[in-house]
């Protein structure tokens, strides 16, 4: 169901090993590869998992393990037809407990989604986070994530991403002009604490992805959203315009970076790290580079310095 | 199975399974002779099969399985009287926890709000075991998923040491300062504020309790042995927000905005705009005067003279930075404590 798959530790495979009984005995005869799905891990791993469940259980009173007292699987079915059938299960036959730390993850992840327009309508966040705690073998860990306010234009995305209708709207780029698109939504997602939308835009023929904070007059049709095959993205486009420089900056800032340094050729010494990076444009440069205070510096092209040291030169003139 | 090829998982589910079938305990000696994994090696290192068992019973506990133990005095872990098993009603899910499909949307929704990190493996584990309960769900529309990037290094560590209500150090720059300064903490909540992560926590050193920015925090966290009473956690979430919504309440930036800039398609959600003159609450005013600098011509900071200042000095050393020739690299930046 998760499409992704995680690396355990020997925690994760005993937790996974103790649901999975459970799962089985509530869904009967499984594929390996539907049950290493719906666990999002390696098919091989879920094999594993359950030839060891399949030769586990509980000491007899002479601590021998006896027949009666152990697992059993059709072993056939798993080795000729990769399939799980759980013939008997011992001691347990319900899930463990969440973990203060589990509780708390979902718990967290609901604050942030009860921001989410239509999402917390009939209170519903609320008797879950009691259900969660309430599930706990411990009190939840104090973690929580503080969201703002929905403003009109978030809703009204948010309806059109549900209904799936065709947006019309102003969209201002960066240093470019205002064109009007058409866009086939979706999904809309938030990165720190900006909302993006991505959609298929018929201006372009292409999928891009749109700031919200750069959307003005929108309008919502009552044209069906087409379909389009999905495209990988991120927030940065590449496109003939990238420019090439040369950046030095403090260590520390690393993680702040993120996306700049993807694929970027990185040497550290002494605390101060130097890449090469693609930027789209230096007008996006510049603004990185008066942001981080000093911390990074652009060391090349010459053009590139210029234009930082004009853009602050320029905030510092209205000062005078 | 030979005992080489048994993996620390396979013996501890036949622990977990041994102990939850035994309504009475079983003591270490029962333990050591009969549950599967232990049972082959008995004849070998009798320490290093107990230290095998005691690093279990720990990793158990650390999943969340609680271990009971019966009729122990005085050290309750290492008396050899001891009986241990699993209580399955403190086991298992309890019975009357259900959930309607429309809750394990919901539920999705929330868990995907972790895109990395430990969390994201914490939600997952979390949705297997509602899934076990058997409830079939179609995978939900994600029309609208907000994120939460985890890119501070210090939070796992900040994280584990809230759960397990244990004492932190670490090297903290407060901006202006020339160093950073060790801080001892007791980390009560941990709460994500306008993008970025907070610690909220009782400061040694101050006797009081004061929020940290987590972005601040130079270096590793130190995870001491002392323990904090757990009850201290209590609403410290609530009480770290409340601190914050009230810190921006108090304070406000007077920024003059050119009209239909980027500053005023940034910034212009955020507050009231009067007059091209726009009043914006903030928290911090050093993260505020980053993002102002980056704006360049397109604000004019009045108010407060701290803010001003800052987005001049910044500005500034952008400029210095910048101007002729590149210098070697190492040498270009300045050194974090002295910069901010």
């Amino acid at each position: 169901m998760t499409g992704r798959q995680r690396p355990l530790l020997a925690g994760d495979r005993l937790t996974l090993m103790l649901t999975l009984v459970p799962y089985l005995i509530e869904k009967g005869p499984v594929s390996v590869a539907d049950a290493a799905a719906d666990f999002g891990v390696a098919p091989a791993e879920m094999r594993r998992g359950i030839k060891v469940i399949a030769v586990s259980g509980v000491p007899g009173d002479g601590g021998l393990y006896l027949h009666n007292d152990l697992f059993d699987i059709d072993w056939d079915a798993l080795e000729e037809r990769d399939e799980i059938v759980l013939l008997t299960h011992v001691a347990i036959d319900r899930s463990p407990r969440f973990t203060s730390r589990e509780a708390s993850a979902l718990i967290a992840g609901l604050m942030a989604a009860s921001g989410v327009p239509g999402v917390n309508e009939r209170g519903e966040v609320a008797s879950l986070v009691q259900k969660l705690a309430h599930g706990a073998v411990e009190a939840p860990a104090e973690l929580a994530i503080a969201v703002g306010q929905v403003d009109a234009l978030q809703a009204r995305i948010a309806d059109a991403v549900a209904s799936g209708v065709q947006l019309r709207f102003d969209y201002r780029p960066l240093d470019g002009p205002v064109e009007r698109r058409t866009v086939d939504p979706v999904r809309a997602f938030s990165s720190d604490t900006s909302w993006y939308l991505r959609g298929w835009c018929h201006t372009r023929r292409a999928e891009r992805t749109f700031l919200f904070d750069r959307i003005t007059d929108l309008e919502v049709t009552e044209i069906p959203a087409a379909v389009h095959e999905p495209s990988e993205g991120g927030l940065f486009e590449p496109s003939g315009d990238d420019v090439t420089v040369t950046v030095c900056f403090d260590q520390t800032l690393t993680p702040l970076l993120g996306a700049y340094l993807d694929g970027a050729k990185v040497s550290t010494a002494a605390g101060v790290s130097t890449a090469v990076v693609r930027v789209a444009h230096l007008h996006s440069l510049k603004r990185l580079a008066a942001r981080m205070g000093g911390l990074l510096v652009v060391l090349d092209p010459p053009e590139a310095r210029r234009v930082v040291a004009e853009w602050a030169a320029a905030g510092l003139a209205r000062y005078d | 199975m030979s005992a080489a090829s048994v993996r620390p998982e396979e013996r501890q589910l036949n622990l977990v399974l041994a102990l939850v079938a035994t309504p009475n305990g079983l003591s270490k000696e029962q333990i050591l002779r009969s549950v599967q994994g232990y049972a082959e090696r008995a004849g070998g290192d009798r320490r290093a099969l107990e230290k095998m068992f005691e690093r279990d019973k720990q990793d158990l506990r650390e999943a969340g399985i609680p271990i009971l133990t019966l009729g122990a005095f005085d050290d309750p872990d290492n008396n050899q009287d001891s009986r241990y098993t699993i209580p399955k009603t403190e086991y298992e899910l309890p019975d009357d926890i259900t959930f309607s499909p429309a809750e394990i949307a919901l539920l999705n929704l929330a868990a995907a709000v972790w895109s990395q990190g430990s969390l994201s493996g914490a939600a997952q584990s979390a949705l297997m075991k509602i899934r076990s309960l058997g409830i079939d769900v179609d995978e939900p529309i994600l029309g609208f998923a907000p994120r939460v990037s985890l890119r501070d290094p210090a939070f796992d560590a900040l994280r584990t040491a809230n759960e397990k209500a244990l004492l932190v150090r670490f090297a903290y720059l407060r901006p202006g300062d020339a160093a950073a300064a060790m801080r001892t903490v007791e980390p009560h909540a941990l709460l994500e504020y306008e993008g970025r992560w907070h610690l909220f926590g009782l400061d040694h050193d101050r006797g009081a309790e004061r929020t940290f920015l987590l972005s601040r925090i130079s270096g590793a966290v130190t995870i001491t042995d002392a323990q904090f009473p757990p009850v201290r956690r209590d609403g410290a979430a609530a009480r770290a927000r409340a601190a914050l919504d009230a810190l921006a309440a108090s304070q406000h930036a007077v920024v003059e905005v050119t009209p239909s800039s980027e500053a005023a398609l940034r910034l212009g959600r955020r507050g009231r705009i009067d007059d091209g003159v726009l009043h914006l609450p903030f928290v911090d005013a050093h993260v505020l005067a980053d993002e102002l600098a980056s704006f360049g011509p397109e604000v004019l900071v009045r108010e407060p003279a701290e803010l001003r200042e800052l987005v001049i000095a910044q500005l500034t050393r952008v400029r210095d930075a910048h101007m002729g020739p590149a210098p070697l690299a190492p040498a270009a930046v300045a050194a974090r404590g002295a910069a901010a």
